[in-house]
């Protein structure tokens, strides 16, 4: 007969426990989500920089291709044509050994190209700058995205969970060196 | 660029106080707005009378706190939060960009409440490892909101990937690279005119800077070249100082006291050769960039920032660190070989070109660029420094219930 007795005695400060639990799970869930969110619109903005940048750099590949193809010598522009095409219409999943044969093509030239308008050289030459830039940011802000959702208690409390996890962009966009011939495919994914 | 940014700078350092990242930040400044852009900076001071041109924004004085040894400046508090709101609200900034966020300051109160794309350099001028380690978790949610982060050394980003997550780009501390190359030798020790001198910059009284092992080394050089002088340029009391260099080499030694930029600049444009026999730390050896610009044939000792402003010895010559026979033997020859100094101090200015302002603030505007939304907007400042945790309000239910509603929440 003592047990109901003392359960019933138990009753309110378990409650009370428990209520003050859930208001602290509420509180790191409400902030958590904020943060996530926040995360999701810094890789979506990093993504769009960097497919612009990367867009940029097939667009201006092909124009050197088509325009100067005997300042590039015949088979370096017909492989650079080939290479700026295939980044172009690439689906998400071959993006990245697309671009990165793109981005051995463009290595691959010759150092000097005589003929071809310094304007175009120089913009070349700025979007490698801004891909590595882009790839950079975009990487980082995956990985603050991983590395929270891969949190014990946000797998957990499941928030976010029905989001897809962000990928990754690996490519070989080492500046400024010209290919040497053990220079292979690179690593596509990390 | 094609049009002008406009961009609000935080610094988070007293102005009126002299640093390395105070100096940064106004040579970027003045850089970014030479090439038409519209720059504003947000800086606590001493005084706010010292704020004198109109681009500067006085953010309150830092608290300063006793932290291992030195002083570290905190600044926090709702007036703060409040100067740090109004500016963002009325600068209309495309891109806000904080130096060293991490501390409690001015720079993390932006990240906390600016909305919009915010780049960070990471200095790692004063920061401890153990402290990091501690605080980076904390500020982490915060840190989290930069969109483009720089560190200027290899050590400064290694520094920041271990603690505070995430990844940086180098770009280096920016010189002014004509201030050092030219203008008029320092009074009475025109080089190559009088006698043999070899240079160090930096306060005398910090062990990691070495100047005790230089010393030693001296003893060695003053045998083979007995006009040999070592002029110390760096704040200091001369009584304590003469003690420290001792009877036998005080008609060797002089100290020069902190010298003025412009002084600096001639003090390194006159000196034989510069010596460098730093032990530890330096997240980046700035005053090797000065030092190589001013044509000075450089011995440094072999940390990794130096030899690779050194370009791995091609620039300088690099000596073992703490080694005074290594560090003696490097100076004294180096002081027999006028040919090899000529080949060094020619060399110089051609190193320090990829360091001059013009082109480290190019790169950093290429990371602006890089973070700015294509189709344009501006920094805003949030209400909450919480950047919108109010969000959630709390219910009363039942744990299950609510957890039940928050996952549906979540996945919305």
């Amino acid at each position: 007969m003592g047990a109901p007795l003392a359960w019933g005695a138990v009753t309110p400060e378990v409650w009370f426990l428990l209520a003050g639990l859930a208001v602290l799970l509420l509180a790191w869930a409400g902030w958590t989500l904020t943060r996530l969110r926040r995360l999701e619109v810094r890789v979506d903005r990093a993504w769009t920089t960097l497919d612009a940048q990367l867009q940029r750099r097939a667009a201006l590949a092909e124009e050197l291709a088509r325009c100067h193809p005997a300042a590039l010598g015949e088979e370096h522009a017909a492989r650079l044509a080939a290479a700026a095409g295939e980044a172009r219409t690439a689906g998400a999943g071959d993006r990245e050994l697309a671009e990165n044969g793109l981005g051995r093509a463009l290595r691959e030239l010759p150092g000097d190209l005589p003929g071809v308008p310094a304007a175009l050289r120089t913009e070349l030459a700025g979007t490698a700058t801004r891909v590595v830039l882009a790839r950079r940011f975009y990487n980082d802000a995956v990985r603050d995205t991983r590395e929270l959702r891969g949190r014990r208690l946000t797998v957990l409390t499941r928030v976010h969970a029905g989001r897809p996890l962000p990928r990754f962009f690996d490519i070989d966009d080492r500046l400024g060196a010209v290919a040497s011939s053990t220079d292979g495919a690179g690593r596509t994914h990390e | 660029m094609d049009r002008p940014v406009r961009i609000g700078i935080v610094c988070p350092y007293q102005w009126d106080v002299p640093g390395g990242v105070q100096y940064h930040v106004r040579d970027l400044a003045e850089t970014l707005r030479g090439m038409g852009h519209h720059v504003e900076v947000l800086t606590p001071a001493e005084r706010e009378e010292s704020l004198t041109d109109p681009w500067l924004t006085f953010a309150g004085r830092t608290v300063p706190v006793p932290y291992n040894g030195s002083m570290a400046s905190v600044q926090f508090g709702p007036v703060s939060a409040a100067r740090v709101r109004r500016w963002l609200r009325e600068g209309h900034f495309d891109v806000v960009h904080v130096h060293d966020p991490a501390p409690p300051s001015v720079g993390l109160l932006v990240c906390m409440m600016a909305e919009g794309p915010i780049v960070a350099t990471f200095h790692a001028a004063a920061v401890r490892s153990k402290w990091l380690a501690a605080w980076g978790p904390v500020i982490r949610p915060w840190l989290e909101k930069i969109s483009g982060r720089i560190a200027v050394s290899d050590f400064a980003r290694r520094l920041q990937v271990e603690h505070l997550g995430g990844d940086a780009v180098i770009i280096p501390n920016g010189v002014h690279v004509q201030a050092f190359s030219a203008g008029p030798p320092f009074a009475g020790h025109t080089r190559g005119v009088d006698g043999p001198t070899i240079g160090f910059v930096g306060r005398y009284r910090e062990p990691r800077k070495g100047l005790p092992v230089l010393l030693e080394a001296m003893r060695a050089v003053v045998r083979a070249h007995p006009g040999a002088q070592l002029l110390v340029a760096g704040r200091g009391d001369a009584g304590e100082f003469r003690e420290l260099v001792g009877e036998d080499l005080r008609p060797h030694v002089q100290l020069l006291g902190e010298l003025s930029e412009a002084d600096k600049a001639a003090f390194l444009r006159s000196v034989d050769v510069y010596c460098a026999p730093n032990l530890l730390g330096e997240s980046f050896g700035v005053i090797l960039i000065e030092a190589l610009a001013a044509g000075a044939p450089i011995v440094a000792s072999d940390l990794d920032a130096f030899a690779s402003v050194l370009e791995g010895g091609t620039a300088g010559v690099l000596v073992p660190r703490g080694d005074a026979r290594a560090l003696a033997r490097a100076l004294t020859a180096l002081l027999a070989d006028p040919a090899r100094r000529a080949e060094l101090a020619a060399r110089g200015p051609a190193v320090a070109a990829a360091y001059d302002w013009a082109v480290v603030a190019r790169r950093i505007l290429a990371v602006y660029e890089t973070v700015l939304p294509p189709g344009g907007g501006e920094v805003t400042a949030g209400d909450e420094p919480a950047g919108g945790a109010a969000e959630l309000t709390v219910d009363p239910r039942p744990a299950r219930d609510a957890a039940d509603r928050l996952t549906r929440w979540a996945r919305r």
